[in-house]
């Protein structure tokens, strides 16, 4: 598996446009769970907007950075492959300001969304990309 | 930004915690098995195998749609004099925060996006198309011209090109110094000169041996080399970079 995966990397660069480092921590991960409000499929990076409820019952909104519209697009994704108001379980890396963007919501860069089904999209992050590290 | 927000972030932080806690006792997320693309991705198929074509007046057809992989980072130990080594130690001790990419300027030459590029031929002119960064475009005039008397410095440089037999060599000069060239912060000065030989071994292949010199930046010249992939099927698109670089704002370094 190990290789197969090196072997898939080997093909696949992901294509930020700034240093993840400068503006995201690898070592901060989160996983949460939530209800997709938004794709905006934008560049230089698509945002899911996900409404996310803590245990207050209050919901914030957090905005994951994914990849560039044409960089999910050759990986055979498009903006209709999350959907509002889908079901969803977000791995992401935080931004290492911890400022919300303009809009307010929280800030982080997605690496994966799993959907109910267990559908897995949107998969990978400008953390993986061997050009800017 | 505001305290409270502050505050909100940090219990919703702590929310957060408790919400990774108590699914670490489910199944995790194998990130090894995440699909890095779906099954309908032109990175699935692997580049047609055959001959490399040629044009009507027996060049060789350089023309297509190319993916250079991972080879758009690799570019190997480039000797720097003390002052661009001290640079170049800067941006890294930055974390690349300042990189002019990152604010949505052209990348220059030879960095190139890891997008697609398209080769556009005619035996006078080849056009290379670049998906990615700026949709930055060059030009490579194989007319027998040499390159203009007080070049003023240009992102992309002035570029001439002459066949070596089945390898097209490009040569350009007349670059400013504001781009790096790579992700890290690779600095080089006005004098910047690069040679790259464009060779396709094969239908699917074009091989690209890049060599720079730079007398100020660099203690002797650097050559590296790219491989890029045919991709019959596919198209470059649009990466229109400064649409909503929300980014630039949030690039605080360490």
């Amino acid at each position: 598996m190990k290789k197969t995966l090196a072997a898939l990397l080997m093909v696949l660069p992901l294509g930020a446009h700034h240093s993840f480092q400068a503006e995201y921590d690898g070592s901060k991960t989160i996983t949460v769970k939530g209800v997709v409000k938004r794709v905006a499929w934008v560049n230089p990076h698509a945002y899911v907007y996900v409404d996310v409820a803590s245990e207050d019952g209050k919901v914030v909104t957090w905005a994951f950075e994914s990849l560039s519209p044409n960089a999910l697009q050759i990986r055979g994704w498009s903006r209709n492959s999350l959907k509002e108001g889908d079901h969803v379980t977000v791995d992401a890396y935080l931004a290492k300001d911890g400022k919300p963007l303009a809009d307010g919501s929280l800030h982080a860069n997605s690496k994966l969304f799993t959907l109910e089904d267990g559908r897995k999209v949107f998969a990978g992050s400008s953390a993986d990309d061997g050009g800017y590290k | 930004m505001s305290r409270p927000f502050v505050l909100r972030f940090v219990s919703v932080a702590f929310v957060l915690a408790g919400f990774t806690a108590a699914w670490s006792q489910q199944p995790a997320v194998q990130e090894g098995d995440a699909p890095k693309a779906a099954s309908k991705s032109p990175y699935d198929q692997p580049p047609p195998a055959g001959p490399a074509p040629k044009m009507p007046d027996g060049k060789p057809d350089l023309s297509g749609v190319w993916n250079p992989g991972l080879s758009f980072a690799n570019m190997g130990q480039v000797p720097l004099q003390p002052w661009a080594d001290a640079l170049y130690k800067e941006r890294r001790a930055n974390l690349s925060k300042d990189d002019p990419e990152g604010h949505c300027l052209p990348a220059g030459v030879p960095r190139i996006s890891p997008f697609p590029q398209k080769i556009v031929q005619t035996p006078s002119l080849i056009v290379l198309l670049d998906e990615g960064n700026v949709h930055s475009y060059r030009q490579f005039f194989l007319d027998g011209r040499g390159h203009p008397k007080d070049l003023e410095p240009t992102w992309m440089g002035d570029s001439i090109a002459k066949w070596d037999g089945d390898t097209l060599v490009v040569d350009t000069v007349g670059f400013n110094d504001k781009t790096w060239l790579n992700g890290q912060g690779l600095p080089h000065s006005e004098e910047l000169h690069v040679i790259e030989r464009y060779r396709r071994p094969d239908l699917g292949h074009l091989e690209v041996e890049v060599t720079m010199e730079d007398a100020k930046a660099f203690t002797q010249p650097h050559t590296f080399k790219r491989t890029y992939t045919f991709m019959p099927n596919w198209e470059i698109h649009e990466y229109v970079c400064n649409e909503f670089n929300v980014d630039a704002e949030h690039l605080v370094g360490k």
